[in-house]
């Protein structure tokens, strides 16, 4: 609804964003289904088989310290693995972490959940954790990254499978997950009733090396100071709770470029938060 | 330059499937392990799959695919008894030899396919073969050097161990315990898993151990080391913590 040039405040969304979600949810979905089938010899033809862990690209990340010292993969990792690998860098390196607001599943059951948290409890969800711990807890993230690839360096195995709540997710009905990914997996979305994206926010060491891409990618959100409002509504509603309304341009290490604080979605004003790789006045 | 979200969304599409389809034509798009031997890189063989690159996963279908030895002949040359030699993996091979005091495994029929085919192939390390598969090899011409090695490295044949298509379903205690052998695959790491300090590794190799991942007979190839001096000193100190 368009007011004298500026939209009344009324919170949108980037709908194409969720169609997008969606299709990525349903389609490593689908891939994972069709793993069990083809294994019991029933598999849906056309569809790629491909075990997750060859279809995700945190893979990639994990077996480069193996790959570059002994010249192997991980075990279970392959070159799929590094090539997504490679387009999630190339991406993340262009518009930040779209892989995370755009594509991961698992960022995607979390908003679903949101939704659910947001009937429950309106606005004051999502901004449950005080500011001072929720800022400490965000670079438990990194812990996590550097935890993982120790481990995987040094075992040259892939233990954080036994505790990826991605692999628990589209894996439950099978007998290859572990109880640790399911304990996390449900941890993530009952949390996710309080907290939007708790997983990625305090502990996805995906989220967090692409997260770091934040700090220097191309195309940023950038607020136009001249015609913003300051109402605060970008702050308010961005699911990592990045205070939009007070920065030129984002360059917090967890946004995911969900693009829902821009005046396409949350801010009121037109052409006033917008994506871009340009400058803004 | 500024961005909606449907061109992001164009864009993210274009990026993600274009770059798959390029890998996937360049052939880096591979979601499991490949079953395709590397080829020789230089010299009279290049372009030709190396007899080397033969790994563990591979069957003999996939061998007989690669370099053209039926897979029904190499189950003959490795004893083995199966209806379906096209499904035998490599691997399989260390587990029905478990109890040979040489190992047999993929590195034999590494060597087996080099002599078979006549191609060029690393005689520094000790490998074993069959007295059946020896038998097969003397048909074939074998230069003297290679003739003098296989003569040198026979097992003699096991008292036919009769295998069926499943061969890894009954684990005896003692095959467990063979399991702890140190062998041409085995990496540090699974030495220190069987209770062998890192300190002690050291020792026998008078040098730092090297990244865990490392099998034993590379470093000791690398380094110039014996491996099977530095593999019974190693299987000593196995045989220790048991
Ligand atoms: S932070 Fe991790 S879990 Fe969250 S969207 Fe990104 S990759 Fe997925
Ligand atoms: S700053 Fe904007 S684009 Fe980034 S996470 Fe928050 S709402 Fe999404």
């Amino acid at each position: 609804m368009k007011f004298f040039g500026k939209r009344l405040f009324r919170p949108h969304s980037i709908w194409i964003r969720k169609l997008v979600q969606w299709f990525f949810f349903l389609l490593i979905a689908f891939i994972a289904v069709n793993h069990t089938l083809v294994e019991s010899g029933a598999g849906i033809p056309f569809l790629s088989s491909a075990s997750l862990h060859a279809l995700c690209p945190f893979g990639g990340v994990v077996t480069i310290y193996q790959f570059a010292t002994v010249g192997t993969f991980v075990q279970k990792i392959h070159e799929s693995s590094f090539v997504l690998m490679i387009i999630g860098f190339a991406l993340a390196f262009l518009f930040g972490p779209v892989f995370c607001g755009w594509v991961c599943p698992l960022g995607t059951v979390q908003e679903w959940m949101a939704k659910l948290g947001k009937k429950l409890f309106k606005r004051r969800y999502n901004h449950f954790v005080p500011a001072r711990l929720d800022q400490v807890l965000r670079y438990a993230r990194y812990l996590v990254l550097a935890w993982v690839v120790y481990v995987t360096a040094t075992s040259g195995t892939l233990i954080f499978a036994d505790y990826d709540p991605y692999y628990a997710l589209f894996n439950f009905w099978t007998s290859e997950v572990a109880v640790g990914g399911l304990i996390i997996l449900g941890a993530t979305l009952v949390l996710s009733l309080f907290v939007e994206r708790p997983w990625c926010k305090y502990a996805c060491p995906y989220g967090a090396v692409l997260g770091l891409t934040n700090l220097f990618r191309i195309f940023k959100i950038k607020r136009a100071a001249s015609t913003c409002k300051a109402d605060g509504a970008c702050s308010i509603l961005c699911p990592m709770n990045i205070p939009v309304d007070t920065q030129n341009a984002v360059r917090d290490h967890q946004c995911i470029s969900c693009l829902e604080c821009t005046s396409e979605a949350v801010c009121p004003v037109a052409k006033t938060v917008i994506f871009t790789a340009g400058a803004v006045k | 330059m500024t961005l909606n979200s449907k061109s992001l969304a164009v864009i993210l599409f274009v990026v993600l499937f274009g770059g798959i389809a390029l890998s996937a034509a360049l052939g880096w798009w591979q979601t499991e392990s490949s079953k395709v031997a590397a080829t020789y890189t230089e010299g009279e063989f290049a372009g030709q799959a190396n007899p080397a690159d033969i790994r563990g996963s591979y069957t003999f279908g996939d061998v007989e695919k690669n370099f053209g030895i039926p897979a029904a002949l190499l189950a003959q040359a490795f004893n083995i008894q199966t209806d379906d030699p096209d499904a035998f993996a490599t691997k399989e091979l260390e587990t029905i030899y478990a109890e040979s005091t040489l190992e047999v495994g993929t590195a034999s029929v590494r060597l087996f396919v080099a002599f078979y085919n006549g191609l060029p192939f690393d005689l520094s390390t000790e490998i074993y073969l069959p007295q059946s598969a020896a038998d097969i090899l003397h048909t074939r011409t074998l230069t003297p050097e290679q003739l003098a090695y296989l003569d040198a490295h026979i097992v003699p044949d096991p008292a036919a161990p009769a295998v069926d298509s499943a061969p890894i379903t009954e684990s005896t205690p003692e095959a467990e315990a063979t399991e702890r052998l140190v062998k041409g695959k085995t990496t540090f790491q699974e030495v220190l898993d069987w209770g062998v300090p890192q300190s002690v590794i050291e020792q026998i190799l008078g040098a730092p151990m090297p990244n865990p991942l490392t099998t034993v007979k590379d470093f000791c190839t690398a380094q110039g080391l014996s491996f099977e001096t530095v593999k019974a000193q190693l299987q000593a100190e196995v045989d220790k913590v048991k």
